[in-house]
Order: C-alpha cells, then sequence, then structure tokens
C-alpha cells in the first residue's frame, strides 16, 4: 500500500500509509502484530497531526470525500484501533482480554466512503 | 428524584435491598449455571415461551431483504423477511418438503425464498409459489404447505420473535413499562451506523448476562480501561444511580465522572462527536425511562430485558448484547453499538473511537467469563455472596427461578418507601 496518494501537506504521513487499512477487522490484525514500539511511532506521528488532519478532512462531508483523501482518512481510523493499546493497555492486546480473534466483527450497519 | 435523593441514599446507608426486601439477602446457589436439568427447564418455561430479541428493522429496509436468527438451544433456525406489503414476517428456516434449511447465509435479499434441494419455492410472506414436477406427489395442497411462522412484534425498531404459538401477553404487554418509558427515546435516528460483534463463550448464559448487569465490577476489573469513567472521590465504588425492578425486566443509571481527564485520542474524538458517555443533555428532553432519576451525573442506562437482552442507553447512542445460550456451558454473545449516522470525516473518526474502546472493554468483561466457568463446577464454591448493588443479579436469578420452577406469572414489584420510580 506504499503507493497510497496523500493530499501535498500530509506527504510525511506517507511513511505511515500501511496502516492506511479499510476494515476494522484489518486495522485489529495490524495492531496485534504490531510491537508497541511500532504502534508509539505511529501514534505519536498521527497524534501530532490530529487537529490539522481533521480540519482538513472536515472541508468534505464523509460522503463527498475526495478519493485522495481516503488514505489520510484510514490512518485517523488505524489511530482510533491503536490509541486504547498506548493510552490503556501498553501493549497490543487488551491486558488479560478475551483473545480478539475470537470476538469477531459481525456487521457494519451503513455504507460509503471509509465504512467498515 | 434527583442526584440529591442519590446522595442521601449513600448519607443514611440505605440499601436498594430496602426497596426490593422480597428478593432477600441469601447467598445465590452455584448449582443455577452448571445444572443441565436447569438448563432444560429455561429452554421450556423461558426461550420457548418470552420475547425474544433478534435484530433491528433497519437491518432489512426492503421488500425481500432478510436476515437469518439460529436459535440452536430451540433447534431452529428463523428468518426475519421484509414482505412484498411491507410487514416483516418470522418464519421457521425449514422446507415443507423434507425439511431442508432454506436460507445459509446470515443476511440477503431475494425475491422467493428457493430450497436448494429440489427448488420448491415460497413467496416472502411464506406461501409454497412452486413445486417442481408437483403431478408426482400425492394430494399435494400448496395452500396447507407454507413456511411455519413464528409470533412477531416489533418495538421502537427492535425486531422480537416468541416460539410459543399462543403467547401469553403480546410483546407491548410482555415490555410493560420498560417499553413505555423508553417511548420517545430516538432509536431511529441513533441506529443509522452500527458495529457488532460476535463471539462463542464457553460459559453459562446467565454468568454472561450477570457480568453485564452489575457495575460493582468497574473499578477493578476495567481498571486499564475507564478506570475513572463511573468513580470520583465521593463515589469510588461506582454506586449507581438508580436501581428499579420493572417486572422481570429491570433498570440502573450509572454514574458518569464529570472530572474524568480524557486521554489525548479520547479527548480529540469526544470533541468531534458522538460518544457512550455526553454530559451535554438536556435531562427535560428525555423520555422518562431514560436517565429515570434526571442526575446530572448520569453516565448511561441499562435495561436489562428478560430474558437475555442488555439494552444500554445513553443521550447520543446505545449498545446492546444478546445472548443466545448454546449448550449448558456455551453460549453466543452480540455485542452491538449504535450511532447516529456520521456526516463528517471528524464524526466518522469519533464514532470509530467509540467503537473500538467499547469492543476493548467488553473484551476485559469477556476474558472472566469463561475464567469463572472453568472453575464453579469444582464444588468449591457451593454460592457467590452477592453485593448489594448486584441486586439486578439477584432479580434476575430470581425470575429464573419462579419461570422454571413456580411456573408463575410474574409478582409484581412494589417498592417499598421512598424513592419510587415515580
Amino acid at each position: 500500500m506504499s503507493a497510497q496518494r496523500f493530499p501535498a501537506q500530509f506527504a510525511d504521513l506517507a511513511a505511515w500509509s500501511d496502516w492506511a487499512l479499510a476494515t476494522e477487522a484489518e486495522r485489529g490484525s495490524k495492531r496485534q502484530a504490531s510491537t508497541l514500539e511500532e504502534i508509539d511511532g505511529f501514534y505519536a506521528a498521527m497524534l501530532a497531526r490530529l487537529d490539522e488532519t481533521l480540519s482538513f478532512l472536515d472541508q468534505y462531508t464523509l460522503d463527498e470525500l475526495p478519493e485522495e483523501c481516503v488514505p489520510l482518512m484510514l490512518l485517523t481510523l488505524s489511530l482510533a484501533e491503536v490509541a486504547p493499546a498506548v493510552e490503556q493497555f501498553r501493549q497490543a492486546a487488551v491486558t488479560d482480554g478475551f483473545d480478539t480473534r475470537r470476538f469477531r466483527p459481525a456487521r457494519r450497519g451503513y455504507s460509503g466512503p471509509a465504512a467498515g | 428524584m434527583t442526584a440529591k435523593a442519590n446522595d442521601a441514599r449513600e448519607g443514611t446507608g440505605r440499601k436498594w435491598y430496602d426497596d426490593y426486601p422480597h428478593l432477600g439477602r441469601d447467598p445465590l446457589p452455584v448449582e443455577q449455571y452448571l445444572s443441565q436439568e436447569q438448563f432444560e427447564l429455561e429452554r421450556e418455561h423461558i426461550f420457548r415461551k418470552t420475547w425474544l430479541s433478534v435484530g433491528k428493522v433497519e437491518q432489512i429496509p426492503n421488500a425481500g431483504d432478510y436476515f437469518v436468527q439460529d436459535i440452536a438451544m430451540l433447534h431452529t433456525s428463523v428468518i426475519i423477511m421484509r414482505g412484498k406489503d411491507n410487514a416483516i414476517r418470522a418464519f421457521h428456516n425449514v422446507c415443507s418438503h423434507r425439511g431442508n434449511k432454506l436460507l445459509w447465509e446470515k443476511q440477503g435479499s431475494c425475491q422467493a425464498i428457493t430450497c436448494r434441494l429440489h427448488s420448491w419455492a415460497y413467496e416472502l410472506d411464506g406461501a409454497l409459489r412452486f413445486v417442481p414436477d408437483e403431478g408426482s406427489f400425492f394430494n399435494l395442497d400448496r395452500k396447507k404447505l407454507g413456511l411455519t411462522p413464528l409470533k412477531l412484534d416489533v418495538w421502537e425498531g427492535f425486531v422480537f420473535v416468541n416460539l410459543d404459538p399462543a403467547p401469553a401477553q403480546t410483546l407491548a404487554e410482555y415490555l410493560g413499562e420498560l417499553g413505555t418509558s423508553l417511548h420517545g427515546y430516538p432509536f431511529h435516528g441513533n441506529s443509522a451506523t452500527s458495529a457488532s460483534w460476535t463471539a462463542e463463550v464457553n460459559a453459562n448464559w446467565k454468568l454472561i448476562k450477570d457480568g453485564f448487569q452489575e457495575v460493582y465490577h468497574v473499578p477493578f476489573l476495567h481498571r486499564k480501561s475507564i478506570p475513572d469513567a463511573f468513580t470520583s472521590k465521593e463515589n469510588p465504588f461506582a454506586h449507581v444511580l438508580h436501581m428499579e425492578l420493572l417486572g422481570d425486566h429491570a433498570r440502573t443509571s450509572l454514574f458518569g465522572n464529570a472530572a474524568l481527564k480524557p486521554t489525548p485520542v479520547a479527548g480529540a474524538a469526544f470533541m468531534r462527536g458522538s460518544f457512550a458517555v455526553r454530559k451535554d443533555f438536556s435531562v427535560d428532553q428525555l423520555p422518562p425511562g431514560v436517565n429515570p432519576s434526571r442526575s446530572t451525573a448520569w453516565a448511561f442506562d441499562l435495561n436489562i430485558v428478560f430474558p437475555a437482552l442488555i439494552l444500554a442507553v445513553s443521550e447520543g447512542s446505545y449498545f446492546t448484547h444478546q445472548f443466545w445460550p448454546v449448550a449448558v456451558d456455551r453460549t453466543i454473545w452480540t455485542a452491538t453499538q449504535y450511532f447516529p449516522r456520521a456526516r463528517t470525516p471528524g464524526q466518522r473518526f469519533s464514532q470509530e473511537y467509540g467503537h473500538v474502546i467499547f469492543r476493548d472493554v467488553v473484551l476485559e468483561d469477556g476474558r472472566i467469563l469463561e475464567e469463572t466457568q472453568s472453575v464453579i463446577g469444582s464444588g468449591a464454591k457451593a454460592t457467590f455472596m452477592l453485593h448489594d448493588e448486584e441486586l439486578l443479579v439477584r432479580h434476575s436469578q430470581e425470575a429464573i427461578m419462579r419461570r422454571t420452577h413456580g411456573h408463575g406469572a410474574p409478582p409484581s414489584t412494589p417498592r417499598n418507601g421512598q424513592g419510587g420510580a415515580a
């Protein structure tokens, strides 16, 4: 996914484009397969630009989000995915949690860009 | 009743037990969670006799849309179908010819229901439309060979079925005050987006239900994820704001810590949209069954819908836990979180954080269930001890044991003294 395009002022975030994943299942698997150091690096890079990123994306409604903004949008969803690992658990998995691989995303009741 | 009433309760040592002394104060027999005989009584006297929540109308917006709920405990599978007349119907997912399971997908859309085995085809209303080589059958009357219907009714967009061909109560009667007191909550508007997770858990269904109907565990089990969300210096043990029995259903209101300092991403999400816990509501605009104590320190309510649905309602979103017993020690657990439609990328981000933190918190709950189930059969402990804030566990068990052993109508649940539901 390294060829994904990012808006010019967020070109630096292209370094994290392997986190631009379309579904919760993919984002969750990426979190679980990453070390805490990798997660911390992604979290720090995204959090530093989060307000700027969301202000930029919020120029558009979700339905009208240009295609070139979708990978950036997906990075914010991956930030949401990893936030508890960084802010709560200090490890990828939920501490003493039920096996996330057994707690399967069953359905998402909406569609559109960045739906999964 | 205001927040001060709860403060007064804290000061006087008054207990929830004092409102409901008929439930007693005895420990709870562990055997109820382990007994195969008890499980079979629950099958016959509860799951075969009560209204069971199976899904939401939003899952099937158009004619021909359907979803399927397998009910292993009752040896069946149920089709929920929207017909060409826009009516929603429920059928056993069983062909009239030689009993094949008709629809195998969990959800979908079709023009007719066609059996894979010999292509018997049914209309969306269940009527048998077509039988290949019909003339070779003997006195086959298609009019008598439609799909077997189940009783179905809808409350606030929630679809319920009843396996009893002649239910003792309508759904409205069954839900009673719990149902009427939530009228006006924007279930439809708050349902536009949802995320759902499901797992088969090696635990008795009542153990799982109990885990989600008491708050005593929250500061301890969830010490890593949400340590301060439902506690404060004044309320260190997350005592609830409100506890109310509504027949075999019940409701409790969680205290929310207004001084909670969010983590960085939680704070960013909170600023941009819906969240499980919000404090910017106007209490006067809520239906009487939402934040019934009208506390300004309210987080959300847990509505315990007998037998196996928990409906948690907050101002901007709601979530459910649904339990389907499979065996005495196995249960399918589905958690679903609902939000209004996200209009902006910022709202979408906010909701995704809401989904993730919700999921991770309930993963903490999930682990405990199997760990507990794995040792309660040891015989080491004959009873569970119940805390006053675990009243709804006691109430749930009382209702289950009464229906499985007394088989009688629900008793009235008068509250003693003050602080009533009115």
